[in-house]
């Protein structure tokens, strides 16, 4: 899948831009600060409609701004229908209005606008996905599994309704009127549950061969952790009745797949407590490679892949092999505060950002 | 406050009205003869004085009890609950419904403060339990919310021998299948029927 052209207005420090993309992508160059990771964020925007780097709508629009509006066109050949479409999201700040809208039509749910622009974004930030907490796991499995199953994202997004109105009443002290979300609760959670638990299936040797393929000694395994009979609608009555107590204590809700995680381990040791420095690299790293294979299969095509000064941590050997996997088949588009940070035989057109300036 | 200011101010509070429409809207009142004006000021404060909710059903009228729970060609056996007052209106014009309606003013939504208490749910309860009611028709929107307070009432009707009913999700009639939504779609799917 290949963006054709970026418009960008009133984003972050970003100048307005508007610009043809190449379709193999572009290196970005220039130093800190001066909007890099910012042009990565704007085209990354309208593939969920929101922030890669979870920050809210009103923190991208540039500061003290009327609001931004960010626009992929996405050329024909790939895609749901393989005709080219043009995704745009708009954020105004005094209503705190957003819209999103594919070929100039607003959609009224996010799930409409999805597929239709697929990129998967790795920043420098995600050696958290494992060394972090698990909650960078969770977003992790949502945004991937929202992009690859339009079902999944429908079911997370009435889970994430309901359990706020449920904890909503819970910390109101109201166990009554908690339980009566408890519904919506089971069976839009078990098949938030379901997604996760046929994608770990898969992926539980994905993780092993990708680690094997980054050099990384050691065995690799990923397991889910949560509970997997909440696949189940009907099992929630149960779960939940027997949670009851704990939940009135806590006023929240105590299980459902909001708590679950994935367990990482390399050569049998935990990756997140255990791991070094390089070993949770590799595993953050495979995990993407993992993210990138689920969605090529999902939805059939390549996504663009958006590198956030990811090459500068590793040696040259381990660049060019990742450069090899990683920036062939695909249009990817990457930064790197220096041209010699990029790796070597890099067939990209290169652009510099100053002061928010793309050239 | 100027009183140009003052009313600017008042009309940006309406929904859908930001405050250039609320300036637009302002500048072509001053505009106006002052009879006109004078007339969307009695016509504002009527609607406030004069308009109530009907004690029988919660629908808005200015007459007690309302003009469709006092047609006595409507079956009072059939009650048909919604939301808002507005949704009343919206069934009456399109359906060939004709029972008698229960306004719950809202939704369950404890993220907006808003308990069982808060709508009137305990007044369907009496209005059932005074007896001839047939069926309960659950009208709440199809959102979230909507249906877990249909689930809700249900659950409170259960046991009272009556026949509960929830309206039927699905395709708009005469529109294409490419612009229908997905989740619609979905819920169509799900509860498709057999024909012949």
């Amino acid at each position: 899948m290949r963006a054709e052209r970026l418009t960008v207005r009133g984003f972050r420090n970003l100048a307005d831009l508007d610009r043809e993309l190449p379709s193999a992508g572009a290196a970005l160059l220039g130093r800190n600060g001066q909007g890099k990771t910012n042009f990565l964020e704007a085209l990354y925007y309208p593939v969920l409609g929101r922030s890669l780097r979870a920050a809210s709508d009103a923190e991208a629009g540039r500061l003290g701004g009327p609001g931004f509006q960010v626009e992929v066109r996405v050329a024909g050949g790939d895609g749901p229908d393989r005709r080219a479409h043009a995704v745009a999201v708009g954020f105004q700040a005094s209503t705190r209005r957003k819209r999103i809208a594919v070929d100039g039509a607003d959609v009224d749910r996010t799930a409409d606008a999805i597929g239709h622009w697929v990129a998967v974004a790795f920043l420098p930030s995600d050696v958290g996905l494992a060394a972090g907490s698990a909650v960078e796991r969770r977003q992790y499995l949502d945004r991937m599994l929202s992009l690859a199953d339009r079902g999944y994202l429908v079911a997370l997004t009435r889970y994430r309704a309901a359990l706020a109105q449920r904890n909503s009443a819970l910390r109101q002290g109201r166990p009554e009127l908690a339980q009566a979300f408890d519904p919506p609760l089971a069976t839009a959670g078990a098949r938030v549950v379901r997604g996760r638990i046929a994608w770990s299936d898969g992926a539980a040797s994905a993780f092993r061969d990708a680690l094997a393929s980054i050099d990384e000694l050691g065995e690799g395994e990923l397991t889910y952790r949560g509970r997997s009979e909440l696949a189940d609608a009907d099992a929630w009555g149960p779960v939940l009745h027997e949670a009851r107590a704990a939940d009135e204590a806590r006023r929240t809700t105590t299980v459902g797949p909001h708590r679950d995680d994935v367990a990482l381990a390399i050569g049998g040791r935990a990756l997140r407590p255990y791991g070094s420095t390089g070993q949770q690299r590799s595993g953050a790293v495979a995990l993407k490679l993992i993210e990138l294979a689920t969605l090529r299969d999902a939805c059939g095509f390549e996504p663009a892949l958006l590198l956030d000064d990811v090459f500068a941590e590793l040696d040259r050997e381990r660049q060019r092999r990742l450069a090899e996997r990683l920036l062939t088949g695909r249009q990817v588009f990457l930064t790197a505060p220096r041209r010699d940070e990029l790796p070597e035989n890099l067939d990209l057109e290169v652009w510099t950002v100053d002061g928010g300036v793309v050239r | 406050m100027s009183a140009i200011e003052e009313l600017i101010t008042e009309l940006a509070r309406l929904p859908g009205i930001g405050r250039k429409t609320a300036q637009r809207l302002t500048f072509h009142l001053l505009q106006q003869p002052a009879e006109q004006v004078g007339r969307l000021a009695a016509a504002l404060t009527g609607v406030s004085e004069r308009v109530r909710a009907c004690t029988e059903c919660g629908n808005l009228t200015e007459e007690q009890p309302c003009a469709i729970c006092r047609d006595p060609r409507r079956d009072p056996a059939v009650l048909c609950v919604v939301e808002e007052p507005s949704a009343v209106s919206v069934v009456d014009r399109a359906t060939e419904f004709r029972g008698r309606y229960h306004v719950l003013g809202g939704r369950l939504s404890p993220l907006d403060g808003v308990g069982p208490e808060s709508l009137r749910i305990a007044p369907l309860l009496e209005r059932v339990d005074r007896g001839g009611v047939r069926e309960v028709i659950l009208a709440t929107n199809p959102s979230m919310e909507g249906e877990v307070t249909a689930t809700y009432i249900q659950q409170l009707l259960a046991g009272r021998g009556l026949r509960v009913t929830r309206l039927a999700r699905g395709l708009p009639v005469g529109g294409d299948l490419e612009y229908v939504d997905g989740v619609t779609l979905q819920h169509a799917l799900s509860a498709r029927q057999e024909i012949g």
